[in-house]
């Protein structure tokens, strides 16, 4: 591990940050409170996503399925089964994570190339939600509802608004630091140069499976357990939320927008996307419905082309140029 | 038995053959020259060595052991290294980054850097660290394989045409380090067009066309071979 990691880890910024935001529920109203637990919601899985997405290049459309798992299964395996929902997360996340390796297996055993990873990915998530609407079990197209939170943490419940704002801050910051832990490891490096050059990383020793493989199963597990956290939260295991593969639209966007690849980018760009989407629609979305759709489709687009890289460098530069250039030397 | 033995390597894409039932070998620490025309089959033949290519028929016993169906990185980690001819980009990653990746396959991350810092500085590429792979020159990319090279500690490393597209001054920093790479106790088979550059660094040649093994021995041997001046010349101008 690099040093990087653990000045992050001491870091009085990001302990500071974290400390800011876990005042916000005493703060914000409840309505702001909502607003930001869903966009934690996306930190924690644009950051997830990230790991295959933006760090191995790999565009993957199945995360909706990991999601699914970790949220539908398990509240299915406490509906039908009466499974404790922590061993419903961890048994979510292993079937996830073994989900997560076939595919990378397969892409690698077939030599698959960006669009066809593109579409068998979105292939599986495709089946996964026909397997779940398909499937009295796991709620079939109706969804299953789970029961209140009383905050019995022991059963796996926060007691609503606040403490599933913390939940899901804690959860975001996990997934960031993982995000910061591997850029600073082995796997970082092996997976940018897969990313970059699959052969030339191959030449310099770089066992390509394993860390695709590698990077999957992370990837997967973690997007898993923040479905667990997400259905928990919303109470309804709504199919049509959780398994739809626009999910996963919105993830590859959040992290596109914020900055593929390095580890504050994906939260970066969630923290910004899903605030602005969720206050266009309040302000605008009775007046004149579709409305703050165009706008935030403009906002997103105007983005791209202003910094195709993502937010995070163009703040990065920012930044630099502000502070002068005798400290603007890294590219 | 030789540290390097390719023993009658066949490679077929279709109906062409670009190898044909080529044989040679490589005894530990000596510098081999490998040269031919354009198509002659030696990239091809590297792939083949460094487990990119699987070859139709033939063995390659590297160090004792038949390396065929070994995928290149594990090849890497026996010490068994190679370079691209075509300089091969790394588009989000800086120099260091690049080749500490190569460090990594021996070292834990710290010294991995460390060691890839190292390596920038021996090939000469110190202070361009940062830098990413293809805003280099082309001369500082074909250091920069050299860097990639060396990172992973090898034992014996294929060089595919570092030299291609450098000046007669430029080649000096590569030689250099060949040179000493060697001296340390690196075996070096090398692929090259620049003859006077490969004349002075092997001490033993092959020389393949058509995907033929046609000639091998001493430099001074090989350019008296009338087969191969009639290779790089044509035997008669009707060919």
């Amino acid at each position: 591990m690099r040093e990087e990691f653990y000045k992050t880890l001491s870091s009085p910024i990001w302990w500071g940050t974290l400390a800011i935001a876990a005042i916000m529920p005493f703060v914000l109203s409840s309505y702001y409170v909502h607003i930001l637990t869903l966009a934690l919601v996306y930190v924690a899985l644009a950051s997830s996503w990230n790991i295959v997405g933006g760090m191995a290049g790999q565009i993957s459309l199945a995360h909706s399925l990991f999601i699914g798992i970790g949220s539908m299964f398990s509240a299915a395996l406490l509906l039908k089964l009466g499974i404790n929902m922590w061993l419903g997360l961890v048994i979510s996340a292993v079937i996830s994570g073994i989900l997560g390796a076939v595919i990378a297996w397969i892409d690698f055993r077939f030599q698959l190339g960006h669009l066809s990873f593109v579409l068998i990915t979105l292939a599986f998530a495709e089946m996964g939600s026909i397997v779940v609407e398909g499937w009295d079990f796991l709620g079939g197209a109706s969804g299953l509802l789970l029961p209140k939170d009383t905050g019995n943490f022991l059963a796996f419940q926060f007691g609503g608004g606040h403490g599933a704002f913390w939940m899901m801050l804690g959860l975001a910051a996990i997934c960031v630091l993982v995000n910061v832990a591997i850029l600073n490891s082995p796997l970082g490096y092996y997976l940018r140069t897969i990313r970059d050059n699959e052969k030339a990383a191959q030449a310099i020793g770089v066992n390509i499976l394993r860390y695709k493989i590698t990077a999957m199963v992370i990837s997967a597990m973690l997007a898993s357990v923040v479905g667990t956290a997400y259905v928990r939260y919303l109470t309804f295991a709504d199919p049509y939320l959780l398994i739809s593969p626009v999910i996963t639209i919105e993830i590859v966007l959040f992290a596109t927008v914020g900055g593929l690849g390095r580890a504050y980018g994906p939260a970066l760009g969630a923290l910004l996307l899903v605030p602005l989407g969720e206050i266009l629609r309040g302000k605008l979305g009775s007046t004149l419905p579709g409305l703050h759709y165009f706008i935030y489709g403009i906002v997103v687009i105007s983005v791209i082309l202003v910094t195709p890289r993502g937010l995070l460098p163009l703040f990065e530069r920012l930044w630099a140029r502000w502070r002068g250039p005798a400290v603007a030397g890294k590219s | 038995m030789a540290f390097l033995e390719v023993s009658n390597i066949t490679r077929r894409f279709g109906g062409l053959v670009a190898l044909n039932a080529v044989s040679f070998e490589v005894e530990k620490g000596e510098i081999l020259g490998i040269i031919g025309p354009n198509g002659a089959g030696k990239t091809t033949l590297f792939g083949v060595i460094s487990g990119f290519i699987p070859p139709s028929s033939g063995n390659v016993v590297y160090d004792g052991e038949s390396i065929i169906g070994v995928s290149p990185d594990r090849l890497v980690r026996r010490g068994l290294m190679r370079s691209f001819q075509i300089v091969q980009s790394f588009a989000d990653m800086t120099t260091l980054d690049v080749v500490t990746t190569a460090a990594l396959t021996r070292r834990p991350m710290r010294e991995a850097i460390d060691y890839a810092a190292q390596a920038l500085l021996r090939v000469g590429l110190g202070g361009k660290e940062h830098k990413t792979p293809a805003t280099l020159s082309l001369q500082d990319k074909k250091l920069l394989e050299l860097a990639k090279c060396i990172a992973t500690d090898p034992r014996c490393i294929l060089l595919d045409e570092v030299m291609a597209g450098l000046t007669m001054a430029e080649t000096a920093a590569p030689i250099a380090i060949i040179e000493e790479l060697n001296k340390q106790g690196v075996t070096i088979v090398m692929v090259e067009h620049v003859m006077p550059v490969i004349m002075r660094l092997a001490q033993r040649m092959v020389v393949i066309n058509f995907g033929e093994k046609i000639a091998q021995g001493t430099p001074d041997e090989i350019i008296k071979d009338q087969r191969v001046v009639d290779a790089y010349f044509g035997d008669h101008l009707d060919a």
